[in-house]
């Protein structure tokens, strides 16, 4: 006779009974508890989400960075340039500043560019281009060389780049003259050694970005349509990495590496980290994170603040942290090169800009030219393509980063939640908990006891709502087609708010479509949400895969709202909300006009889809989300 | 008597050593020329001649063959000449691009990148033409240890328009078969050119060939070592090994000054001659309308060559060329040649790409041209799509497909021969969409994720065949007469094919079967469990 | 709305983007044509064929003698040929679909009609490879017909499209049996009062014989056209040795990419007999609706054939749209559909990211096609269960229906 616990026990394990029926009172249970826990997870999982997004700077989730790929062996030769190569970019920079004094064509630049090539012995040409976009045409001419190393079979080649204007302020027109000298100093250099394995390529490229494009889209035989450009008379091999030079002022005390590609796109982490070493230890020269001044005040509080807070090492890490992720954030999510050697990714390159951030002192040529020549003889080790999956990263500061792992689940989470939202949005569109008569008189506390309803199926409008959500991207494409046409660049002031109203109005007319729905039928804004929660989680979890900053900024624009818009039985309710959510949509269009068109600039010019991304599936995910408040919520 | 014995044998040796002499014969000679862009090219030329001799007839393979004592003739070559019954045999190991627009023709034809090997050779006997190939590569890849047993199938051709015999061939040419392959990721170093030295009657002792100094030779800006057999209907087998390299004077040279000699470039000088060596010149190309002075005086001179017989002027021998009033010296980028070619792959995706050629005839005669791809099948041709445009306009008229036998993966490459015909003064645009394959995670080199070498194209230039207008131009007839069988070997090519994951076979098969399996027993549950039906609502009690 | 009307205007639609500059970004995308459907290497055998090349001595070429020789004598293949040929071949498969839709009804027309046709045309896994003018769409149009042609007791008829069909892909196979079942019983649905086969099942024979000879004369014809037998390796053989390791997105590729050396004939075996497992059990289970049979199994091929592309799947989805009293017994059609939305998203992206980006390597893809490969059999084993349970209809208020 076993004591009555183990009875109890076993009773409970195996009540007796039918089985079959037993497993499945249990599902329910289960998934009675989850479902009732349903929106408080949602609630947890959005917070976290939001906090982790919060929390990525922090040096607690930072980690080192290493040389991941051995053969790179950075810092571990002998550099040979020295003072008379020094000088002899001195001169070049004299024969340049002459150049741009009595203000020389291109063409003339080319050609002395070209010449002196030439005259270091190697094969040198120049390649005249023209794009042609909505306002206007751009046209340049680059002035490339070639050196075929010796012994060498040239089937791969290095790129040394430098663009005429400077990367400062995005080109604004600072000119990049000792970067030009530094690259044609280094080809007299470069030439003498036979210790080369690949070729050596320089290309000094027109304007800012539009010349770089103009040659490595030639260089691969890509034709693109609004771009006329001739063709390459020199080949060499296959180009794995490249190196742009940036050189704006006079001297420099830091050098700042810029890796951004174009739409998101970033090099092999180990480039960033040779390069690193090599400028500490070869160099002398601390590197940075863009132009990043690390010693300056970060934290800009005000005077009152208590000086604990204010000399807090700890919030200082942090905010020179922040400083730097939200730069990051800024170049990738808009999918926009933070320099020459974003367009050069476009193609499988790893390549980085070393950026002389202006200074009174004290490096100079010399530094950057010893700099320079071990990280291409270190580039020059490698034998095979960086490949080690070394792509995704976010690089907090100048020796410390992110792994995937320490960063992706901030959007993902975010998406989890609108997922589990938009599954719950499905079940309540599909089941509705009927109260039986007696209770249906009866007051507000009565319905809150469970039981004395029931569960009944009703029909989900799936296809009305699918046809609306169709309808809001058809929109998003009109809408793209709008801001690429010229009268909307040319006319600033009366475009934006034309589109921004018609965009306002237009979904108005879902309210006049909608046809009476039959009651047994859920209302239509339950479905709307339910199937636009999905979409915009997939969107989202797939997208930060590709673009991480891009998703994650749009997690953290539509995760609470989307997950949050409801329709109300107050029609001025509706509209305010509803007036909120276009805003959250399409207000760009009007308020951000210098961002609209910098980003059709980009994608006529250089192919980023960050604008097309924004107008047909950003805007009219959350559209969708405004006509989920719009639409009167019960049919009744 | 003893003395007698002693002086006797010693007659005997000597005669034999005479009777030997007698039938074969060794000449060297050294050309150097300065090139356009101010390198120099240096091509050392070592020919056995074994008089009256023929190659084997390969019925004869079964039976046991006469005796070779050779005093001059490489030993270790000739058995395998005779083992595999090698009429004729062309071998090359070349590091470098050679630079046509640059640097002109070189004075050894072959110079493409990396190993090449082809050989002529007799049908008929019981060993296969395949299987005595096979045997040459490996016992040829022993001699030179180089991997030219890698040669295999996969990369093994038969362009007969492109590589005609260059001697003669016995009994006509009826019954005789090429077999050619190239090996671009072959890189030629010392340890190639120690057995080359061996097979030379004065190693690198002295002569010539004493300035064979691999310090300086495999820092050249381009070399290449040549093995050439080949039969003359008149004379016998001929064996000669050719090394080329082309020096930069001016990256060596402290004061960067064009300035060279031997002990320069070779940090060696000539102390002693040959003895065996029939004839040993070093020929000088000189400048042209040039001040210079060139020591010491040679044996003789005229306006393009000065000749050195190094038996007949002072040892030790050291030649120069000075040029006292060069300061600054400007680059000449002129092409060289009649036609230059550039051939890229293009496109940065690795499941397809584009072929580009661009050929452009440097005359202002209409040119014609052989074009020869021999391509592995790791790259694969969509010939449809081969097109000819000319400044934009479609110009397809201007190729002229021979012939073209499709790749088969892992048994035998792609052959494409074409004739191009080239308007004067244009440049010609070849495009052709190309596929890369995906290969089986076992087929992958180590270093995968470089990629693949791909053999260079051969273009073989050739003036338009209308007799008339051939006799009547005599600039023609000039073009035509150093034109004829020249062969431009292309740079060779990288594709990078697409990798699996090399660490993943087992999760590989894990998964797949788990989800295989899933599917199956899900499946397999719901047709055959059976339904019921049960009451889930609590019991009243 | 009136299917004279709709059914037209989506074609006319189609074409037009038949015609659009769209087919050449899409031409040669793995996951839209596989090696041996592509319309690039169809181009290429056409063009080795013309200029007295054996099209089949090389490894590119891997379609069908009979489509070498329509296309190099009877219809020229360029652009505009092409854009008419597979927009016509999409119709015939929509007009196909809505007649077996109205045979499976007994109806003359319905109000579905113009529905049906649409979730064919629209279908985004049908139509962008025949956008990008794969001959699986001439696959999908085959089937669909000889299915049509079964139900309309159109004996020889829909077995010579079926001996075509296999002439073009051998996996279709596994249709025969149900194909000849299908035959010999009734279209319409008896999924809710299952039955025992009624007819006497000898009387396949006769049909089986006439598919044979069917058969026999189509490779006969398939031989002469190209003098030799180098065809059957090359086309048949591909589908069950795998020559060809490029992507898709099915299940094979990359297991036998990854495959040591030693164990590939096993496994190439296992593979394609597993295929062939399914085929009487779902015959039997259901030869009370055998036109359900039917559209399983290609619902197995979809997810299991050597080399799929998007439109196998695409067939099996735009066929479910002939059963709608299944739908209400759906286990959960939602995680199905975010399945295959994730799959839809993921395989391109990953695709990019391998091969053209270089950020990401195989694996990405791989773990993408898996996505798919589930997405697929969530679908499938739904339908399975929604065919068997339909039978025992609805229960009361306090009921349950399970298996045990």
């Amino acid at each position: 006779m076993p004591p009555a616990i183990l009875i109890k026990i076993r009773k409970y394990l195996r009540p007796d009974g039918d089985k079959n029926a037993i497993r499945i009172r249990r599902r329910r249970k289960l998934i009675g508890a989850l479902w009732a826990s349903l929106p408080s997870v949602i609630v947890v999982l959005l917070a976290v989400g939001y906090l982790w997004m919060l929390s990525i700077p922090f040096p607690a989730l930072g980690q080192r960075t290493y040389i991941d790929e051995n053969a790179l062996q950075p810092g571990q030769v002998n550099t040979h340039w020295n003072w008379d190569d020094v000088h002899r970019a001195d001169r070049y920079l004299e024969a340049l500043e002459q150049l741009r004094d009595r203000n020389a064509s291109s063409v003339e630049v080319a050609d002395y560019l070209a010449t002196e090539f030439r005259r270091a012995g190697l094969s040198a040409d120049t390649q005249e281009y023209s794009f042609f976009t909505t306002n206007g045409s751009k046209t340049g001419v680059n002035a490339y060389a070639t050196f075929s190393s010796p012994r060498a079979s040239g089937t791969e080649a290095m790129v040394i780049s430098a663009s005429w204007l400077s990367r400062t302020g995005e080109g604004d027109g600072t000119l990049n003259l000792r970067g030009v000298s530094t690259v044609l100093s280094l080809a007299w250099f470069l030439r003498g050694y036979s210790l080369w394995a690949k070729d050596l390529i320089f290309v000094v490229s027109d304007g800012y970005l539009e010349g770089m494009q103009a040659w490595v889209t030639e260089y691969h035989g890509v034709s693109q349509p609004n771009l006329q450009a001739e063709p390459l008379r020199l080949s060499s091999g296959v180009i794995w990495t490249a190196l742009n030079i940036d050189y704006p002022g006079h001297s420099f005390s830091h050098l700042g590496v810029f890796f951004e590609g174009l739409n998101g796109r970033l090099p092999n982490q180990d480039l960033i980290n040779s390069f690193q070493r090599i400028s500490l230890y070869t160099g002398g020269v601390p590197m940075l994170v863009y132009d990043h001044r690390d010693d300056v005040e970060i934290l800009g509080l005000p005077s009152w603040t208590p000086e604990s807070i204010r000399d807090n090492s700890e919030l200082k890490e942090y905010a020179r942290r922040a400083k730097n992720v939200v730069r990051h954030v800024a170049y990738q999510a808009r999918g926009q090169a933070s320099g020459v050697h974003g367009l050069l990714h476009q193609f499988r390159i790893d390549a980085i800009t070393l950026f002389a951030v202006p200074a009174t002192g004290p490096h100079g040529f010399h530094a950057i030219g010893r700099i320079v020549e071990s990280t291409l003889r270190t580039m020059n080790n490698l034998l095979e393509r960086l490949h080690a999956s070394f792509f995704f990263f976010l690089l907090v500061g100048p020796t410390t980063f992110l792994k995937i792992g320490s960063f992706l689940p901030s959007a993902v989470l975010i998406s989890v939640a609108m997922m589990f939202c938009g599954l719950q949005g499905w079940v309540k569109a599909g089941w509705v908990w009927m109260l039986d008569e007696a209770q249906a008189t009866k007051d507000e506390k009565v319905h809150k006891r469970v039981g004395n309803g029931r569960w009944s199926r009703r029909q989900r409008p799936v296809l009305k709502a699918v046809m609306v959500m169709a309808a809001t991207h058809g929109l998003g494409v009109v809408v793209f087609y709008l801001l690429t046409r010229s009268w909307y660049l040319h006319n600033s002031t009366v475009a934006p708010l034309l589109v921004s109203s018609l965009l306002a109005v237009l979904p108005l007319t879902s309210l006049l479509l909608l046809p009476k729905q039959p009651a047994q039928e859920a209302p239509l804004p339950v479905m709307l949400k339910s199937l636009n929660l999905c979409l915009t989680s997939t969107v989202i979890s797939i997208l930060s895969v590709l673009n991480f900053s891009l998703a994650a900024v749009i997690a953290f624009l539509t995760g609470v709202p989307l997950c949050y818009a409801s329709s109300s039985a107050r029609s001025e309710l509706r509209i305010a909300k509803y007036m909120a959510y276009t805003t959250l949509a399409f207000g760009w269009v009007a308020l951000q006009r210098y961002e609209v068109l910098k980003a059709v600039a980009n994608w006529e010019l250089l192919g980023v889809w960050f604008a097309p991304f924004m107008c047909i599936v950003y805007a009219p995910l959350v559209l969708q989300a405004a006509l989920v408040c719009l639409l009167p919520s019960e049919s009744a | 008597m003893r003395l007698s014995v002693k002086s006797f044998l010693c007659s005997l040796c000597l005669g034999t050593l005479a009777v030997a002499r007698l039938s074969e014969e060794f000449n060297e000679e050294l050309h150097l020329r300065p090139l356009p862009d101010g390198k120099l090219a240096a091509r050392f030329s070592f020919s056995t001649l074994l008089k009256g001799a023929t190659p084997r007839h390969p019925e004869t393979l079964g039976v046991e063959d006469e005796s070779q004592l050779y005093t001059l003739f490489p030993l270790a070559l000739g058995q395998i000449l005779r083992e595999y019954a090698v009429t004729e045999l062309h071998l090359t190991l070349n590091a470098g691009n050679w630079n046509y627009d640059r640097w002109g023709y070189p004075d050894e034809p072959g110079v493409g990148t990396g190993a090449e090997l082809w050989a002529w050779m007799g049908e008929g006997g019981t060993v296969t033409v395949d299987s005595r190939w096979r045997g040459l590569r490996n016992a040829l890849a022993g001699l030179f240890c180089a991997s030219l047993g890698s040669l295999d199938e996969q990369r093994t051709t038969s362009p007969v328009l492109t590589f005609q015999p260059e001697g003669s061939l016995p009994n006509g040419n009826a019954s005789y078969q090429l077999r050619h392959a190239t090996l671009p990721s072959e890189h030629v170093c010392t340890e190639n050119l120690t057995p080359f030295l061996k097979l030379l009657p004065c190693k690198s002792l002295s002569g010539i060939a004493s300035l064979l100094n691999p310090h300086k030779l495999f820092d050249a800006d381009w070399h290449g070592l040549g093995v050439h057999v080949r039969y003359l209907e008149s004379a016998g087998v001929e064996v000669r090994l050719a090394f080329q390299a082309v020096f930069d004077p001016v990256r060596a040279a402290s004061d960067k000054r064009r300035d060279w000699s031997l002990s320069a470039v070779f940090d060696r000088r000539i102390e002693r001659v040959c003895p065996v060596a029939r004839s040993s010149v070093i020929r000088v190309r000189l400048p042209q309308n040039e001040v210079y002075a060139i020591i010491p005086s040679p044996s003789t001179m005229d306006k393009t060559y000065a000749t050195y017989i190094v038996q007949e002027v002072g040892k030790p021998l050291d030649v120069a060329i000075i040029r006292p009033e060069e300061t600054l010296f400007e680059y000449l980028i002129e092409p060289q040649t009649h036609i230059s070619v550039h051939r890229t792959l293009n496109g940065a995706s690795q499941h397809a790409g584009q072929l580009a050629l661009t050929i452009t005839n440097n005359h202002d005669i209409q040119l014609q041209t052989g074009y020869l791809e021999t391509m592995p099948w790791l790259l694969q041709f969509y010939l449809h799509t081969l097109h000819a445009h000319i400044d934009g306009m479609p110009r397809d008229d201007l190729v002229k497909l021979i012939s073209y036998i499709p790749p088969l993966p892992h048994v035998q490459p792609a052959l494409l021969q074409a004739v191009l015909t080239l308007p004067p003064k244009t440049t010609l645009w070849l495009t052709m969409d190309v596929v890369k394959p995906f290969l089986a995670y076992t087929e992958h080199p180590p270093d995968a994720q470089r990629g693949w070498d791909l053999p260079p194209a051969v273009f073989v230039p050739f003036a338009s065949q209308n007799g008339s207008e051939t006799d009547s131009d005599p600039q023609l007839h000039a073009v035509l007469s150093d034109v004829r069988s020249t062969r431009m070997y292309t740079p060779v090519l990288l594709v990078d094919l697409a990798t699996p994951d090399f660490s993943m076979p087992y999760n590989v098969i894990i998964m797949s079967c788990t989800l295989i399996a899933l599917i199956f027993g899900m499946v397999f549950n719901l047709l055959t469990r059976q339904f019921v039906v049960v009451r889930v609502g609590e019991q009243s009690s | 709305m009136d299917f004279i009307v709709t059914f037209p205007a989506l074609v006319a639609g189609r074409l037009v983007l038949a015609l659009s500059p769209l087919t050449h970004y899409l031409r040669d995308d793995h996951l839209l044509s596989s090696p041996l459907t592509s319309y690039s290497r169809l181009q290429e055998g056409i063009y080795l064929f013309k200029h007295g090349i054996d099209p089949y001595s090389g490894s590119t070429f891997r379609h069908s003698p009979l489509l070498l020789s329509l296309f190099s004598t009877v219809i020229p293949l360029n652009e505009v040929t092409a854009a008419f040929l597979w927009t016509a071949s999409d119709a015939l498969a929509a007009w196909s679909l809505v007649r077996i839709w109205r045979a499976r009804q007994n109806v003359s027309s319905s109000s579905r009609d113009s529905l049906i046709a649409g979730l064919y045309l629209l279908n985004p896994y049908t139509f962008l490879p025949s956008l990008g003018q794969s001959t699986s769409s001439f696959e999908n149009a085959l089937c669909l017909l000889s299915l049509m042609l079964a139900c309309q007791k159109q004996a020889s008829a829909s077995l010579l499209a079926l001996a075509f069909l296999i002439q073009l892909s051998l996996p279709s196979i596994l249709l025969l049996l149900p194909l000849l079942l299908l035959l010999i019983s009734e279209p319409t649905s008896h999924l809710a009062s299952p039955f025992f086969f009624k007819t006497d099942i000898r009387r396949i024979t006769p049909l089986a014989g006439q598919f044979a000879a069917y058969i026999l004369l189509l490779s006969g014809a398939a031989t002469l056209v190209c003098g030799n037998l180098n065809w059957v390796e090359k086309t048949w053989g591909a589908s069950l040795t795998l020559p060809d390791l490029t992507p898709n997105p099915g299940l094979w590729w990359y297991f036998f990419t990854e495959m040591f050396d030693h164990f590939r004939p096993f496994f190439l075996i296992v593979f394609s007999v597993h295929l062939l497992i399914y085929v009487l059990p779902l015959c039997i289970k259901f030869q009370h609706d055998i036109l359900y049979a039917c559209y399983l199994l290609l619902g197995i091929l979809s997810i299991f054939k050597a080399y799929p592309t998007l439109s196998d799947p695409g067939l099996f989805l735009s066929m479910l749209s002939l059963f709608p009293e299944t739908f209400p017994y759906l286990h959960h059609p939602i995680v199905t559909a975010l399945l295959h939305l994730h799959a839809a998203l993921l395989l391109p992206l990953f695709h990019y990211l391998w091969l053209n980006q270089g950020t990401g390597n195989a694996n990405f893809f791989y773990a993408s096609t898996l996505v798919f490969g589930m997405a697929n059999g969530a679908a499938l084993l739904d339908s399975i269960w929604a065919g068997l349970r339909i039978a025992i209809g609805e229960v009361k208020e306090e009921h349950e229906v399970l298996q045990e």
